[in-house]
This record gives structure tokens, C-alpha cells and sequence, in this order.
């Protein structure tokens, strides 16, 4: 013998496309917000995870704006500023600096293959401290005229290691050491090089657009960016921290854009319970009249109707969490393409507290669009009813 | 076992009042087998929903089994209506979804008492089902059966919390003769093992068969 929650979900199946339309409303909105606080926790994980990878605690450089230093930092964005990188001597000198290396980004044109590069100097025996997720296809540089292509880069015109480069300022020919697997990020568009190079293609022999710092000790590092600026007040110094809330702050604004979206959307799917289960509470008053006349009590009318609405938004979460699980590379493909940054790796990971939370929040939302119907089936007259 | 004295029902129709019964008296004894006929319109359905507590007297006096049911809450009535009364009605009221056996407990979902959804409710559900004739079509759901069978299972519901007092409201009306029959000889059987049936009918034949004919007009009883 079956219970209340046979009859509810008998209820729900008298009216299938009904109910499984009611469902589907419910599982988009929690797919959306799911999907939003995936990718924004996914986002800050990645984030600090890259932001950790690089060894570095802060970035030197040319005075501008914060969140085009934290693009630097993060994807080497071209600015058109560069630092003498005589400056390092300064900064090696400050007593617990540990490391400074110079990284050079700049567009590059190369009429060979007829487009712009975007090249990336930098001290290539960094490489592996810097970038330990990636997979190379090939080596590392290991001489000043190797150099390493993203992914994309690599695909577009089909090029395999061992391939050569060459650009009109620089009489050697570059060969290509190996490829870098695919990284969603901006790193698949990259020409990496050792920076000695970079700065002979640029002409800039003693050029970079920011110097990476590490101390001995975190702990000195306000003292030690103190010293600097007290040494160089032409220069920006930015940290990891305030690189991770620049580039937070860029996603905070897509995110709170989202999370708006799946609300209304959730408000929707929540109106369309209250109709769904308002029009079935109509259609059964006769058979809700039987049952308040074989002995059921308003509140037992209440709570088979009230659990119909809890069953649909339960059943449409979990289907929201696998479409959002589903379609996530979908998902995650279209944030990489309109967001400035995301960082490298899956963004969309199942979090069985954050899918709960998803999910529980429907159905608190869905409780709340089923008070109206169930009150008002536990008020129905029985006699009334059963008149028809 | 059911006594009314002087009893009144009156509502309103727009900016009429109707006087659905007046001063209606009427004793009820336990085992009784009453049929109750009259007119359409004439209050007899107004008079079984006060006898089943779903509706109250307008004035009067009204005691089951010695309590006044016109002092009850709303809760006492659910509780007088689910331990004391089976219901069955002309449309028969099945869940779509639910099999016979569902169908057959459904006032036991209801029910406050500790094992009342327990093995032993499940053998008598299944006894029940077998003692109407449905010991094959258990598992079937209401749209596999005849309207002899939905009635059959319908009884069986009305059962299941072992009342005292069975109302039916024109059982056989949406029944042919064949199962009209079945229907009534199922009904008296439960009043020879002991029960109180009162059922409505518009069948003169069937009521003829009852032990006693309570006949009602204009809402009073005729003696």
C-alpha cells in the first residue's frame, strides 16, 4: 500500500505534459543559478590557483590603471607603457626581495602568415613554475630562438613542432619547440619567447611591460613596496590580492547580471507551479471533497497538495543540475568568448553543497508558490465539492 | 444510535432562503437498514451530509451516539467522520492513478491511529477488496474497471476503517440493473453482519427491499 506521496505523485502524473513543462520552468532557472555560482566559485578557485602558480607576490608596473594591470598580470594584455628594466636593480636591492623577472607583451606583425601575433616575453626557465597545468606537445624553449605557440595559434594555420617563424626585425629564424595543449585562456593565442628575444623583436633592449616580484617572506611585503615606491613613485605595484579583486570585480558585474536573470527566472518557474497546481486543485475539488468527507483533515488536503509542489521543484532542480552539469562546456565556452578573463581549467565543477543549496532554494521557492493552492484546497466544502 | 430533533437546515440561493429541512425528527437505531426517498429537491441529500457531520444543523438538536454533534469543532467532525461513518457516493470518486487496493485504503492515509498503514491494514484491505468481488482485479487502476466494480471499490473504501454507520448517496444511480442488484445485495449483506446502512435511492424496487423507507418531502419527513 502506497502513502500520501503515491497519491501526490500519482496527482502530478494524471497531468504529464502539464507537469513535466511546470518541471522544466524550475529546472532552468536552477540550471541558470547553478551554473552562475559554479562558474563564480570555479572563477575565484581558478583565479587564485593561477595567481599561486605564477610564484609571484607582486607586479611592478608603469603607472595606469588597476584592471589593466591585473590584465597584464593575468593574460598579458599589450599596454603601450614599458619599464627600463633597470628598474630591477633597484628592486633586487630592496633587502628581502627574493626574485624579479621582466615579462614583455606585445603585438607583433607577421607577414608571413599575414596577421598580428601577440608575443610573450618572459625568462622561459620560469615557464614550468609559472604554467604547471600546462601540457606541452614538443619541449620547452631551451635556447634564446625557440619559442612556444597556444593552442589556437597552433591549430589555425596548422603548425607542428619544429616549425619555423621568422619576423622582419630579427634576422634569425625562430623555431617552434613544442605547442601548448588547449587552456581555454588567453594562452592559446600566445607566442611565447625568452624575453632577450622578445626585447631585440620589439626593440627594446632593456623593455618590459611589468617586473614579477617575490619576497623571502610575505609578511615584509608591505614594507618592501613601501621602500619602492618611496624609490620610484613613477611606478605601479600591484599584488596578487589586488590582481585577484581587480579581475573579481570584472566577473562580479556578469555575475550579478546572471544571478538577477536566474532569479526572475526562478520567480517565473515558481508562478508557473502556483498555476500548474492551482489549476489541478480546480480540477480535483470533487475528489478533494470525497476526501474531506472519508476523513481527511484540511491539513491533510494541505499537505498532499503542498507536497505536489515540493516533489516538482525537487524533481525540476536535480534536472536543472544535469542540464547545468550537461551543457556546462557549452556554458563555459560562451563566458570564455564575452568575458575579458577567466582563468585556466574547469570552471564549471559539480559542488554537491552548492547543487543541494541550489536545489533546496527551489523548493523553498516552490513551498512558497504552493502555500496559495494548498490553503486554498484545504478550504474547499466538501459538500460544494462533491455537489460539483 | 442517530437522533434528531426539530432539526433545521437553512442557506442562502442569492437573496432567497431556502429551508432545505424543517424540523426534522428521526431516530436511527444501530443494524438499521433505511432507504431514504423522496423528490428531487426534496432534501434528502442536505439530510444525509448532516447524518454524515459534513454540514451542520441551522437549529435543533443532533446526537451521535449520545454526543451532540452540533457543538463540535471542525476537527471532532473529521475525527467523528473517520472513525464512525463510511461515505458512498453515485460518481464513485476513485483516484485515476491509484489501483483498487489504493483506492480501498485511501481513509487510511488519513488516520491518526499508530499501525493503521501497517501489515495488518494492508490484509484487511486486501480482505476487503476479495469480499466485493475484486480479489482478481486488485492491482487494476479505476480505468480498468466496469462502474459495477468502481461502486464495488468504492464500498470497500467506505469499509476500511470499520464504521459503524454506512451513507450512500444514490449508490446505483449511474449503475444498470445487473449491478444495481450487486450493489445492494453487498449493502444488505453488510447490514445483516451487524452495520447501520441509510442509503438514498430513487429505485422504489431497492428501497422496497430496505427494513424501513424513511420518506422526505419539501424537507420534512413523512411519517
Amino acid at each position: 500500500m502506497s502513502g500520501i506521496f503515491n497519491l501526490s505523485v500519482q496527482n502530478l502524473l494524471r497531468h504529464r505534459t502539464r507537469s513535466f513543462l511546470t518541471m522544466l520552468g524550475i529546472a532552468a532557472a536552477v540550471g541558470v543559478l547553478f551554473s552562475v555560482f559554479s562558474f563564480n566559485r570555479g572563477f575565484e578557485e581558478g583565479l587564485a590557483r593561477e595567481l599561486q602558480a605564477t610564484g609571484l607576490h607582486f607586479m611592478v608596473t608603469p603607472a595606469g590603471c588597476p584592471h589593466e594591470v591585473a590584465s597584464l598580470v593575468l593574460h598579458g594584455s599589450v599596454t603601450p607603457n614599458y619599464l627600463d628594466t633597470g628598474v630591477m636593480e633597484t628592486i633586487r636591492n630592496i633587502v628581502g626581495v627574493n626574485l624579479a623577472t621582466p615579462i614583455l607583451v606585445a603585438q607583433l606583425p607577421n607577414p608571413d602568415r599575414q596577421r598580428v601575433d601577440l608575443i610573450y616575453g618572459v625568462d622561459t626557465n620560469l615557464l614550468p613554475r609559472i604554467k604547471p597545468e600546462w601540457e606541452i606537445s614538443g619541449n620547452m624553449p631551451s635556447g634564446p630562438y625557440e619559442i612556444l605557440l597556444g593552442y589556437n595559434l597552433a591549430k589555425r594555420d596548422n603548425i607542428e613542432p619544429g616549425a619555423e617563424f621568422r619576423y622582419p626585425n630579427l634576422d634569425t629564424t625562430l623555431t617552434v619547440s613544442g605547442i601548448i595543449g588547449q587552456t581555454y585562456s588567453q594562452d592559446d593565442v600566445f607566442v611565447f619567447m625568452p624575453i632577450a628575444t622578445a626585447q631585440r623583436l620589439m626593440d627594446k633592449p632593456n623593455g618590459a611591460t611589468a617586473i614579477g616580484v617575490k619576497v623571502d617572506r610575505p609578511e615584509q611585503m608591505e614594507t618592501i613596496i613601501g621602500e619602492l615606491r618611496a624609490a620610484r613613485s613613477d611606478l605601479q605595484v600591484i599584488t596578487m590580492n589586488q590582481v585577484m579583486n581587480a579581475a573579481t570585480s570584472i566577473a562580479a558585474s556578469a555575475k550579478s547580471l546572471s544571478l538577477a536573470i536566474a532569479l526572475v527566472a526562478l520567480i517565473i518557474g515558481a508562478v508557473g507551479v502556483m498555476n500548474s497546481i492551482m489549476m489541478a486543485v480546480f480540477e480535483r475539488s470533487q475528489e478533494i471533497g470525497m476526501m474531506r468527507a472519508i476523513g481527511a483533515s484540511r491539513w491533510n488536503v494541505f499537505r498532499v497538495i503542498l507536497q505536489e509542489t515540493v516533489i516538482l521543484t525537487v524533481i525540476g532542480g536535480v534536472i536543472g543540475i544535469i542540464i547545468a552539469m550537461l551543457g556546462g562546456r557549452l556554458i563555459e565556452t560562451f563566458i570564455r568568448q564575452v568575458m575579458p578573463y577567466v582563468p585556466s581549467g574547469d570552471m564549471l565543477r559539480f559542488d554537491p553543497a552548492l547543487a543541494a543549496a541550489a536545489v533546496v532554494f527551489a523548493v523553498v521557492i516552490g513551498l512558497k508558490a504552493g502555500l496559495y493552492p494548498a490553503w486554498k484546497a484545504s478550504r474547499i466544502n466538501p459538500i460544494e465539492a462533491i455537489k460539483g | 444510535m442517530i437522533r434528531l430533533r426539530g432539526v433545521e437546515k437553512k442557506y442562502r440561493r442569492g437573496v432567497e432562503e431556502v429551508r432545505a429541512l424543517r424540523s426534522v425528527d428521526l431516530d436511527i437505531q444501530i443494524g438499521d437498514f433505511a432507504a431514504v426517498i423522496g423528490p428531487s429537491g426534496a432534501g434528502k441529500t442536505t439530510l444525509l451530509h448532516i447524518l454524515g457531520c459534513l454540514d451542520l444543523p441551522s437549529g435543533g438538536e443532533f446526537d451521535f451516539d449520545g454526543v451532540r454533534v452540533n457543538k463540535m469543532r471542525e476537527s471532532e467532525l473529521v475525527t467523528l467522520r473517520r472513525k464512525k461513518i463510511g461515505f458512498i457516493f453515485q460518481q464513485f470518486y476513485l483516484i485515476p492513478g491509484l489501483s483498487v487496493l489504493d483506492n480501498i485504503a485511501l481513509p487510511l492515509l488519513f488516520s491518526k491511529d499508530k499501525g493503521a498503514n501497517g501489515r495488518g491494514a494492508k490484509d484487511r484491505v486486501t480482505e476487503l477488496a476479495r469480499m466485493v468481488g475484486l480479489g482478481k482485479r486488485m492491482h487494476h487502476v479505476p480505468a480498468q474497471l466496469s462502474g459495477g466494480e468502481m461502486q464495488r471499490t468504492a464500498i470497500a473504501r467506505a469499509l476500511v476503517n470499520s464504521p459503524e454507520l454506512i451513507l450512500a448517496d444514490e449508490p446505483t444511480g449511474n449503475l444498470d440493473s445487473a449491478n444495481s442488484k450487486k450493489i445492494f445485495d453487498i449493502l444488505h449483506q453488510l447490514h445483516q453482519n451487524g452495520l447501520t446502512v441509510i442509503m438514498i435511492t430513487h429505485n422504489q424496487e431497492l428501497a422496497a427491499r430496505a427494513d424501513r423507507m424513511i420518506r422526505i418531502k419539501d424537507g420534512m419527513i413523512e411519517v
